[in-house]
């Protein structure tokens, strides 16, 4: 019986107790526990029970250790007062030190401020409005008739919007957003050419959250000729005091097509946010044009996609089943398409409002979106930049280890504990942290300017209104105070007392410590983002030097107005400059999509083929090919008397690749075989060399060119540029003469061209500011280590050297120490780099095969840098006396 | 006069510290009222009372012996201070004065 009750302090009762009750009170009342087991008798069975009984019963606020002491904090604030003096002499006794961890920490802090602000911001998109979560985009898919996907554009038909609202119930609102073409806008003397006004339906204030400043909502669209303006450009038209002027009494004049409208305005809204997927400056009802436009194209369905159209659901609305049901609207409407349910060519994707911005990039986005790949890629960045920086913090302080051990033994022998030392490195490493943090804010403060400036945004750093910013910053302090300090502090107080004392420990020369493994994860990081950025930059140079197949230099994309009627004396008279060598008229030009496949029938001899492809194409003029340089391989270029209608025979050029699909390996075979396309029905003329019609991103495609005087929308001219401003003065003068309305817009075709890849180039100027970052960061860690490597070894290379060492001996010893860290990352990183780049590799049609280079370039260039940053004192360490360094003692 | 709050549990605790002079430890004390006053008492309820008391100075305490039933550890023995009798006193007093006041009727069931 005795016996058992001595042991009762290992139950867990008792555990308990001792764990909940004042610790002063715990021995006599544990001990008149144990004495009652005995006095009453308590058989060994209930035991148990009858101490939980107590133990329970024991729990009494009086009893109980209070959850805060005062006394206890008071203490520990003296304890915490004295580690941060701690700290901060042992900041300024290692001032080396303290600047290389206050640098990297700050440079990485300040790099992960700045796509915390990118990424909040990419996040932001459309999610101000108040019905955001009910809101979708109305896109259409269209289909060949092999099923596959032909087209989506950011848009639908005219007669989608009213009709999906009145046949399906959780459809409440629904608005279209049509662009008038540029009218000039006139308010007393003062004219404002080719403003940007908006059609909308009555239903677009329901839909979207739009602020009114003046007017309301519900009056806004009252009056056909309604004009509602925003802030910038009221401020435009009005001035600043616009809102002492009582604009709901003014009207303004519209004048667009030689018509004169005048516009009473009936609203003032804020001006859009950034953060929104279009902005607009206008918006007039939507019903005017709808007038102008007839029934035959308001009514249209399945075609003439130019109405970005929206719906608010209500809530909890099933958007996917609505998309499933959907295919009822199509067979309601249109008719069999070739036997077949007009829903296999026709199907609707209805967009969430909040994933425009992120992850829809359909032809025709009324803005660049972004991506959420780009959201991804920068916040993997960011937390490897940190990573990196915790490691250089956690690094530095345990290779220094032994400049603690004299402080630590005596923390120790004065009755320190394990926790209390832990606590004290923590507390330096969280006040490197608070003393990162304004450095760290600083640099992204003056460095934010230049990425707004690159990413195109207006960020700021505004700690008072962005509570997610000051609890981001909040998170990093803790996160980093802790993962940099943890560590070292585990590290440190674990070492043996005695041996601290003496000063002389080092820690046993196990090959795989922890530092090393953290120098190889720095090095991975490293590595792969420089393999990253190799194949990046080579992929684009790739692209850059890739002959697309036509000329790019020196030509000029001129998209036609309207207004420009007369095409033939138009070219004339722009020919008419010796600095003006070409003019080619087209309905599409290179760098943009082919997008327009009619229906196409190709006859071998007399038998009627089907096509099994899909046909593009696109119509020119007899100048095209000439223009752009595009290589004939076979047949003729067009000539300028075939007129296509006189004896309705069409001429077509067709490339390579529409050749070769149609079953001519030789393609003068196929010159003069019989071709219909559309309304267009004639021979093959001549067969090009494939060229890029499209970017890299896609493959090259059969297509067909086909002469013709209707459709050419854009005019692209070959200039000499030993006389540019002349050649563009000319082009200019020539537009005024024929329009005088709309201002002349054109743009080089090589910046079309650059246009096209403009996603990868700033991915590669992003990544390569990361990587000098990182590289900078790891290179501060690599000088602090070697430091004290070297220190530690001085004797080790003293008697090498005494020993008859030379000098690469030595040198080439630490460098294999090194070496043989870059061998693990390089091992462990390149699996992982290759996969991933062969992934954003594959996303070109046309791209580089990573070869041996690319892999090799990120290992020469670490071991570079590693040399560069370790090499001098490293060197100076072999080249000294050995004398010198067994004198240490 | 000060404020001698003295809940009736408590007083009972402290009168038996009274009583066990010398030996009152939380075993003896809780057998001791177990046995003259018939009720149980459990650990919980003693302690919370014997502490609370210590808090407000009607009681002192002094470590003691350990013993190997009690698993090694000491006992802590409990005295009464002067406060702790003053308070004690106080409520006898309170009672007396309030004895004293009923009148006898009251309590001369035969009668009525």
């Amino acid at each position: 019986m005795a016996n058992s009750s001595n042991h009762i302090d290992n139950s867990l009762a008792l555990r308990l107790l001792r764990r909940l009750i004042k610790p002063e009170y715990y021995e006599d009342i544990s001990g008149d526990l144990s004495e009652q087991i005995r006095v009453y008798q308590i058989s060994r069975s209930g035991q148990a029970l009858w101490l939980w009984r107590e133990v329970i019963l024991l729990l009494h606020p009086m009893l109980l250790r209070p959850l805060f002491n005062f006394d206890n904090f008071k203490n520990s604030t003296h304890m915490l007062l004295n580690y941060a003096r701690m700290a901060s002499r042992q900041f300024r006794k290692y001032k080396m030190n303290t600047a290389i961890n206050l640098i990297g920490l700050s440079t990485g802090m300040a790099a992960c401020i700045l796509i915390f602000l990118f990424v909040q911001d990419e996040l932001s998109y459309d999610q101000h409005h108040e019905h955001a979560q009910n809101i979708y985009r109305v896109t259409v898919k269209n289909f060949t008739v092999d099923g596959e996907l032909s087209r989506q554009w950011a848009f639908a038909s005219a007669g989608h919007a009213e009709r999906l609202k009145a046949d399906y119930p959780a459809i409440t609102h629904a608005t279209r957003f049509f662009p008038w073409a540029f009218p000039d806008l006139q308010h007393g003397d003062q004219r404002f050419p080719g403003e940007p006004v908006i059609f909308a339906d009555d239903d677009v204030f329901d839909i979207f959250t739009f602020p009114f400043l003046l007017g309301s909502p519900e009056t806004a669209f009252n009056d056909v000729f309604s004009l509602v303006l925003t802030e910038a450009s009221a401020i435009r038209i009005f001035g600043n005091d616009w809102e002492e002027q009582n604009l709901l009494e003014q009207t303004v004049k519209l004048y667009a097509r030689g018509e004169e409208f005048n516009f009473k305005i009936t609203g003032v809204m804020a001006d859009m946010p950034d953060q929104q997927h279009f902005h607009f400056e206008y918006l007039a009802p939507l019903r005017l044009v709808a007038q102008a436009f007839g029934e035959g194209t308001m009514n249209n369905v399945g075609g003439n996609y130019n109405w970005l159209t929206y719906f608010r659901a209500t809530p909890g609305a099933d958007i996917a089943a609505l998309t499933e049901s959907s295919s009822a609207f199509w067979e309601k409407y249109l008719d069999p398409i070739r036997g077949k349910s007009p829903s296999e060519f026709y199907q609707f994707e209805f967009q969430p409002l909040t994933d425009i911005h992120l992850y829809s990039n359909l032809e025709g986005e009324y803005e660049t979106n972004g991506s959420i790949d780009q959201v991804y890629i920068f916040s993997i960045v960011g937390v490897l930049l940190l990573l990196i920086a915790c490691v250089n913090y956690m690094n530095l302080s345990t290779s220094h280890f032994t400049r603690r051990l004299k402080e630590i033994g005596v923390r120790k022998v004065l009755g320190s504990g394990k926790s209390a030392l832990v606590t004290q490195f923590l507390v330096e490493s969280t006040l490197i942290t608070m003393l990162s943090l304004p450095i760290a804010m600083i640099l992204a403060w003056s460095a934010l300017p230049f990425i707004n400036d690159f990413v195109e945004k207006t960020m700021t750093l505004n700690v008072i209104d962005n509570y997610l910013l000051v609890i981001a910053l909040l998170g990093l302090l803790i996160i980093i105070g802790l993962i940099a300090g943890l560590y070292p502090a585990f590290f440190l107080s674990r070492l043996n007392m005695v041996q601290s004392l003496k000063g002389k420990l080092s820690l046993r020369p196990s090959r795989l410590n922890f530092r090393s493994v953290l120098v190889t994860v720095q090095y991975a990081v490293v590595l792969g983002l420089i393999f990253a950025l190799t194949v990046i930059e080579s992929q684009i140079e790739f692209i850059r030097t890739s002959d697309p197949g036509y000329r790019k230099e020196a030509l000029i994309d001129l998209p036609l107005s309207r207004n420009i009627e007369n095409l033939e004396t138009f070219k004339t008279e722009l020919l008419s400059s010796p600095n003006i060598e070409s003019v080619a008229y087209s309905s599409r030009i290179p760098t943009g999509r082919l997008m327009d496949s009619w229906g196409a029938n190709f006859f071998r001899g007399e038998t009627k083929v089907d096509l099994d492809f899909r046909l593009p194409g696109i119509m020119v003029d007899e100048d095209f090919l000439k223009t752009y340089d595009i290589q004939l391989v076979a047949g003729d270029d067009f000539q300028r008397q075939m007129d296509t209608f006189a004896d309705s025979i069409g001429y077509f050029v067709i490339n390579r690749a529409a050749s070769e699909a149609l079953g001519y390996d030789d393609p003068n075979e196929i010159i003069g075989e019989n071709l219909s396309y559309g309304v267009y029905k004639g021979r093959i003329y001549g067969v090009t060399e494939n060229f890029h019609f499209e970017s890299l991103h896609s493959p090259i495609v059969p297509m067909v060119m086909i002469k013709s005087s209707s459709r050419l929308r854009r005019a692209s001219i070959l200039v000499n540029t030993e006389d540019l401003s002349q050649a563009l003065a000319h082009i200019e003068s020539t537009w005024a003469d024929f329009d005088n309305v709309n201002a002349v817009e054109y743009r080089f075709v090589e910046d079309r061209f650059e246009d096209q890849y403009v996603q990868e180039q700033r991915l590669s100027q992003m990544i390569n500011v990361f990587t000098v970052i990182a590289i900078l960061i790891g290179c501060l860690g690599l000088i602090g280590m070697v430091g004290f490597l070297i220190d530690t070894k001085t004797k080790e290379i003293g008697v090498r050297k005494v020993l008859g060492a030379s000098v690469a001996n030595v040198l080439g010893l630490i460098g294999a120490h090194f070496s043989s860290l870059i061998g693990v990352a390089f091992v462990l990183i390149t699996p992982i780099a290759y996969y991933l780049m062969n992934g954003w590799l594959e996303t070109f049609v046309y791209h580089i095969d990573m070869g041996i280079l690319v892999v090799v370039v990120p290992v020469i260039i670490v071991m570079v840098i590693t040399a560069l940053s370790i090499g001098f004192q490293t060197i100076k360490a072999a080249l000294d006396n050995p004398v010198k360094s067994l004198r240490t003692e | 006069m000060g404020d001698y709050q003295l809940g009736e549990f408590e007083e009972i605790v402290l009168l038996t510290v009274a009583v066990l002079y010398n030996e009152a430890y939380g075993v003896s004390i809780k057998q001791e009222i177990e046995e003259k006053l018939e009720r149980k008492v459990s650990t919980g309820a003693l302690q919370t009372a014997l502490r609370r008391m210590e808090n407000k100075g009607y009681l002192n305490t002094r470590w003691g012996e350990a013993t190997s039933i009690r698993g090694g550890k000491r006992k802590k023995y409990f005295m009464v201070t002067p406060f702790g009798k003053k308070a004690l006193d106080h409520a006898q007093e309170s009672r007396q004065k309030l004895w004293s006041a009923i009148p006898k009727i009251a309590f001369d069931f035969g009668k009525q």
